[in-house]
């Protein structure tokens, strides 16, 4: 059935006819089209976090006063885990020494994983303590805590060891080379509340730190 | 329309593989749609669009919705407070439902008033009353799961129903539960029937199109179309008039979302869902009342329980309306000539707003009364009223076609004699 | 065709209300008049504030509102620092800690309101057998809404003669059945608004429903002003679309 009307209501009937309904049409597509973008808007957005979630996502207080010397707790902050070590002296001078810095991808921590106040060789504010988002920067797995000099392989110097595909870290979280992980881990905003007492999520006074800017979490 | 070179040499190569370019061309621009249609023809584009709204905003919503039973309740207020726009997407989708109801209604009865479900369109209109159906079981589970106190008793009340089937009633039951009564099996089972169903209707819409398309639309005079000066091309007519058609609605629908959110609602369901209180009123939707109210109204009847004959009432009430373009014998579809059936159309809009308003009401006093005859009307105007109007009403005469009508001034007689029209 | 349309408007109207009929023979409603009310109503930051220390010191004794968490009070102008020193004054179970057991810490921003009770059922133990139901959507989830809460907190007085309370009830002009197990939560001055406001009952009253109104719907400001700009936008777009419809179709008519 191929009947319509034989006057076609696209025929201009003379330029100023025609032009007007363009512009009627263009104009109410237009605004429909906007219309339809805004209606759609609402629904993207939810799927950005909601306010619970984010208020979820405030800095926490961690009483650090019970973790032993050599012992790692575990504590999550925006639902990852984040490795709170408290570090012992000859681990301390193992990281001062830095005699395995040329095995290291990025020794210096030049990449942006972490605040200036972490950006030292031990990357963290006190040497004792170390803090790092405990997720591989190769594909997410929580890497082991292998502190033990000489327990991966002979030269092992104590670090991390990651069981998904074999990325390594020392006990500053600075990635080995030849490892399929490409960055050091990162280093959450923290700072000292009190001597036992550190805030996760908050960086220091002094810092503007954007945990968002990191190359890799 | 652009001109066929515009269309690029991409769309070209798509169309030669799979003609949907050709296809939407047939189906939308050129196709030819009867040019006197009214206003009451915008009402199955705004239902097409609701159904769209509702999917749409339904995903979202699920993406937030946790269907157990302990954390339902929660879970919607959740989204009402702390999601991102999730108030709004959840009270586009509450009031959605009921606007979907509205457009939905308006284009049944204009199908009622103007004979579009005479042949050769029983088929189509015959897909349109099972996707009524399935949009009552839609919705039906839909409310269920915020899981208030209407939603919980409103399940309870509504799955009991089958109860009344002799023999495997109470097993039948049982198995709907999942259980010993509604909990969460039945709350999970809603939830996902309730997410499948819509896209079950896109599918009936879909076959609903294609039986429309096959002879064209109906129209105000309810005469065929006789040719070419007869018929406008759908678009740009009816694309533009459907989109003011719809930019009427949302505006109404944009008033009750944003200012009135809650009015068609029931203050009870703010409350969570507790098995061991029944609410003082058990009420359903505004538009399940009609059939609400002849589930309740019906008394015994013979050897059949009061239980059993409300049940088979309301269903027959929709079941009556598939077998509707049999039931009508009269030769006109236009109630615009069919002065004895114009009437009685009436009496049966208001019939079914008399049984809504005692549907909301309890069933005592000047209500039973009230509700038994209105329910007993509505089967006398289809089983009783139909059938002898269509033998023995004397039309008026019908013009001689479609353009004749419009141009001299709109559905009336052109000239000396004219013939009458066979549906 | 216009009796139709008017059909339906006149039904949907009728039913709305229908649906919701009163049972018990109340007297109506005294209306108040909300700032929230109406397609402009904004809310009162201030009464919203003291209505919340109402909650807080008096009506959390019993009455739980969990739906809400310390940060939503963002809303009723509560800056970050006053929410946290809110919230740390409330102490919440969490755990199980290491050795299995569960414990009580401040709360946090994050955090749901603290209920009086751990369950419904130790809230009925307290309560002679009554449950004093959570406040949370109380203004949507009674019929009358801001107005019926607010005359059942100010409707409290001496049965009329003739009316014999049941044990532990007390009478209330617009309680469905008049008796509920609630004493009169509100006095004079039963809390000390921190902005000097007299705090007689009629002005607790109010200014608790207005929390509670808020509590309710706490986006109903944003809705009702997006809401003005959806409609101003649809009656701009549906004018230009009348205007398109009416230039194609010219030929036709």
């Amino acid at each position: 059935m191929a009947e319509t009307a034989r006057p076609g209501p696209m025929d201009a009937h003379g330029p100023e006819g025609g032009t007007r309904r363009d512009f009627l049409s263009l104009a109410a597509t237009a605004v429909a089209g906007i219309g339809a973008a805004c209606a759609v808007w609402p629904l993207i957005t939810s799927m950005n976090p909601a306010s619970d979630t984010l208020a979820a996502g405030a800095p926490i207080d961690i009483d650090i006063s019970g973790i032993q010397p050599g012992q790692q707790i575990i504590v999550l902050w925006r639902s990852r885990p984040i490795f709170i070590v408290h570090r012992t002296p000859d681990q301390i001078a193992t990281l001062k020494a830095d005699k395995d810095a040329g095995q290291l991808r990025d020794p210096n921590s030049s990449a942006d994983q972490q605040g200036a106040y972490a950006k030292n060789v031990y990357r963290s504010i006190k040497p004792e303590l170390l803090v790092l988002v405990g997720i591989c920067t190769h594909l997410g797995c929580v890497p082991e805590f292998t502190p033990q000099p000489g327990s991966i392989s002979p030269n092992w110097p104590g670090g991390y060891f990651c069981p998904c595909h074999g990325s390594r870290y020392d006990l500053a979280g600075r990635v080995f080379q030849n490892v399929p992980a490409p960055y050091n881990l990162p280093v959450p905003p923290y700072h000292f509340v009190s001597d036992t007492v550190i805030r996760i999520g908050e960086n220091p006074p002094d810092s503007t730190f954007d945990f968002n800017s990191i190359e890799q979490i | 329309m652009a001109a066929p070179q515009s269309q690029s040499k991409v769309v070209e190569w798509i169309d030669h593989r799979l003609p949907i370019f050709t296809f939407m061309r047939h189906e939308l621009h050129e196709y030819p749609t009867p040019k006197n249609l009214s206003y009451w023809w915008n009402f199955g584009s705004l239902a097409g669009i609701m159904l769209v709204i509702m999917i749409l905003t339904g995903i979202f919503l699920a993406m937030e919705y946790t269907p157990n039973v302990d954390l339902a309740f929660d879970s919607v207020e959740r989204i009402m407070r702390q999601v991102n726009y999730g108030w709004l997407i959840r009270y586009i989708h509450m009031n959605g439902a009921s606007f979907f109801f509205i457009v939905t209604y308006i284009h049944i009865f204009r199908g009622l008033y103007y004979g579009s479900y005479k042949a050769p369109r029983e088929l189509l209109w015959m897909l349109g009353v099972l996707i009524l159906l399935t949009m009552m079981a839609t919705a039906f589970m839909g409310y269920v799961l915020p899981w208030g106190q209407m939603s919980f008793w409103g399940a309870t009340v509504i799955t009991n129903l089958f109860s009344a089937i002799p023999v495997v009633g109470n097993d039948i039951v049982t198995w709907l539960w999942g259980g010993f009564a509604v909990a969460n099996p039945t709350l999970n089972r809603f939830y996902a029937l309730h997410y499948l169903l819509p896209f079950v209707i896109l599918g009936i819409v879909g076959l609903h199109i294609m039986a429309l398309h096959t002879h064209g639309s109906n129209n105000p005079l309810g005469i065929d179309r006789k040719g070419p000066q007869d018929s406008i091309p759908f678009h740009p007519y009816y694309t533009v008039k459907d989109a003011f058609g719809l930019g009427v609605f949302l505006i109404i629908f944009a008033v009750f979302v944003f200012y009135f959110p809650n009015l068609l609602g029931d203050p009870q369901n703010y409350i969570r869902a507790n098995p061991l209180q029944t609410p003082p009123e058990i009420v359903p939707e505004w538009y399940f009342l009609p059939f609400y109210a002849m589930l309740r109204s019906v008394p015994d009847i013979l050897f059949i329980k009061a239980k059993l004959a409300g049940v088979i009432a309301m269903f027959s009430s929709i079941f009556i309306l598939f077998v509707l373009p049999w039931l009508d014998t009269s030769p006109v579809r236009s109630a615009r000539f069919r002065p004895v059936y114009k009437w009685v159309f009436w009496l049966l809009v208001i019939d079914v707003l008399v049984l809504g308003y005692v549907g909301a009401h309890r069933p005592e006093g000047w209500y039973v009364f009230t509700g038994r005859v209105a329910t007993l009307y509505y089967f006398v105007h289809f089983l009783v009223l139909i059938p002898l109007i269509g033998i023995f009403e004397r039309p008026l005469p019908l013009p001689t076609s479609i353009s004749a009508a419009v141009t001299k001034g709109g559905g009336k007689l052109a000239g000396a004699a004219a013939r009458m029209e066979k549906p | 065709m216009l009796k139709l349309t008017l059909a339906i408007i006149a039904a949907l109207t009728l039913a709305a209300p229908a649906l919701r009929a009163q049972e018990e023979a109340t007297p109506p409603l005294p209306h108040q008049s909300w700032s929230f009310e109406g397609p402009f109503g904004t809310f009162d930051r201030a009464a919203l504030q003291r209505g919340f220390q109402v909650y807080d010191q008096v009506c959390s004794n019993c009455h739980a509102m969990s739906l809400l968490s310390y940060h939503d009070l963002s809303g009723i102008g509560f800056g970050e620092n006053e929410i946290k020193a809110i919230a740390a004054q409330k102490q919440v179970t969490d755990g199980p800690n290491d050795q299995g057991d569960m414990y009580q810490r401040p709360g946090r921003a994050s955090d749901h309101f603290v209920a009086p009770f751990p369950n419904d059922q130790a809230s009925r133990a307290a309560h002679n057998g009554a449950l004093p139901p959570d406040l949370s959507v109380i203004v949507y989830a009674r019929e009358g809404g801001a107005d019926y809460v607010y005359d059942l907190l100010t409707g409290f007085s001496d049965p009329p003669p003739g009316v014999k309370l049941r044990e532990n009830m007390n009478y209330d002009k617009y309680f469905p059945g008049h008796q509920i197990a609630m004493p009169p939560p509100l006095s004079d001055d039963i809390v000390t608004y921190s902005d000097g406001t007299k705090a007689t009952v009629a002005q607790e009253a109010h200014d608790v429903v207005t929390f509670l109104a808020w509590a309710a719907d706490p986006h109903q400001e944003d809705r009702k002003r997006t809401g003005a700009k959806v409609i101003i936008f649809l009656l701009v777009m549906t004018g230009i679309l009348y205007a398109a419809k009416r230039k194609i179709w010219a030929e036709v008519h």
